[in-house]
């Protein structure tokens, strides 16, 4: 599974990596591995518009906002 | 590692400024009271009474308007006289943080209305700032208040065109991921009342009457404020208003305090004879001027009210302090930089003339216009 935080770099985009590595964590998920990407060309081909985003798998699953680790959670498992 | 290295960085670096620190210089104390000086000006009258407001205002525009439905008429099938207007408005709606401002100006530019309303939202992103908009007229004047807000907002859609009409881009075909909001919905009717009564604290704080009846009044206006959101909405969306307005505060408050400090530091070193010959009377050389300082220097949200500030105590004129307060917050050159990565050399480069040229033009009419 490949997770991927798109997001510039600001605090909120850190928040929504911490939030999705304390997910994993919880579940202890084997075979994750989490990327930041943070160059503005390759966010916007996910067709996000807006930022932190959360991928999955090449899936959008959450854009513009912060979901608690409980939240992905429910999309890990 | 790094990050204790960092500390100690940060300890060494303030040892040394301390160890150095010029006390005994009259110039540098004269700085140093003039910085506090000026936070003192601002903490009384304009924190209370004029920020905090606005950060309440700009909570519930986060927590209200719904980005998903704003964004809507920003697609491709846009009619011009709405997506123009309303990507010159929605910055302070659509981008909350401001490192989204590039994914969402990539998104309208490519999967939705086109490169002339992404422009003109990339531009009034920072430009349409609330807390900026009623701090410049609390602290520099409802007259450049207001023509910041009113020009900033036509400049934005003049540059959108214009580059629309430099460049013909066409748009893309495209998947565009809009996450769905799970909001209640309330009365459009009651919302509105809801931000007028905020919007009324502040205007009635700028009214010119006196003091007690001042207070009366918008003391009237929060306890109303108050009522609205306690009967009218649920707790989970009060919830969300506060939790906004505190993550705004908690953003900008901090970097006001140092950018007001800075301002007034420096106060005491600007050259006034220099400041007076270049922008100190309504000239096209002083709009200009002004216009490029603005645009290439970089002004954290809210700063640039009291640098203004500062300049014009040292002498500059009415034209070019609008001028820079138009090319200011929504340019610099690391946003340049940024911004040439999606849009290219050539288009960045026209983007930053057409700015500089529009704010001079803007500048130079509303100088001549307050004489």
């Amino acid at each position: 599974m490949i997770i991927k935080i798109l997001g510039s770099g600001c605090p909120n985009c850190q928040r929504l990596e911490n939030n999705t590595k304390q997910a994993v964590k919880e579940l202890n998920k084997q075979d994750v591995t989490v990327e930041h990407v943070r160059d503005i060309v390759k966010i916007t081909e996910y067709g996000v518009m807006s930022t932190p985003a959360l991928v999955i798998d090449e899936t959008v699953k959450s854009s513009g906002r912060i979901p608690e680790a409980d939240e992905i959670k429910g999309w890990l498992a | 590692m790094k990050k204790e290295t960092n500390i100690f960085l940060l300890l060494a670096g303030l040892f040394l400024a301390f160890y150095f620190l010029p006390i005994t210089n009259s110039q540098f104390i004269e700085a140093l009271l003039s910085g506090f000086a000026l936070l003192h000006e601002y903490a009384r009258e304009h924190v209370l009474t004029c920020l905090l407001p606005a950060f309440f205002i700009a909570g519930a525009i986060a927590v209200f308007i719904k980005k998903d439905f704003v964004l809507k008429y920003l697609g491709g099938q846009a009619k011009k006289y709405v997506s123009y207007p309303l990507a010159s408005v929605s910055g302070s709606i659509l981008a909350v943080c401001s490192c989204t401002i590039l994914p969402l100006f990539a998104g309208i530019r490519k999967r939705g209305a086109g490169l002339g309303p992404a422009v003109t939202f990339l531009f009034s992103g920072p430009a349409i700032n609330i807390a900026a908009i009623f701090l410049t007229i609390s602290v520099l004047g409802i007259k450049i208040g207001l023509a910041r807000i009113c020009l900033a907002i036509l400049l934005s859609i003049v540059v959108g065109i214009s580059m629309q009409l430099i460049f013909r881009e066409k748009i893309e075909e495209g998947k565009l991921f809009v996450e769905q909001s799970n909001q209640p919905t309330y009365s459009k009717a009651v919302v509105l009342l809801f931000m007028l009564v905020m919007v009324g604290v502040l205007v009635v704080n700028g009214l010119q009457i006196n003091q007690a009846q001042k207070y009366v009044l918008m003391g009237l206006l929060i306890i109303t404020t108050a009522v609205i959101a306690l009967t009218k909405f649920q707790k989970a969306t009060n919830k969300e208003w506060i939790k906004e307005t505190w993550s705004f505060t908690k953003m900008l408050l901090p970097i006001l305090f140092i950018g007001v400090f800075a301002a007034g530091f420096v106060m005491p070193f600007l050259p006034q004879e220099f400041i007076e010959r270049i922008v100190g009377s309504n000239t096209i050389i002083g709009n200009i001027v002004a216009s490029i300082f603005g645009a290439f220097m970089y002004f954290s949200t809210l700063t640039e009210i009291p640098i203004l500030q500062a300049l014009i105590a040292k002498g500059m004129s009415q034209g070019p302090a609008l001028a820079l307060l138009l090319a200011g917050p929504s340019l610099s050159l690391p946003n340049m930089l940024v911004v040439r990565r999606v849009l290219g050399n050539k288009k960045t480069a026209v983007y930053v003339l057409l700015v500089i040229l529009y704010s001079s033009i803007a500048g130079l009419l509303f100088g001549g216009i307050i004489k």
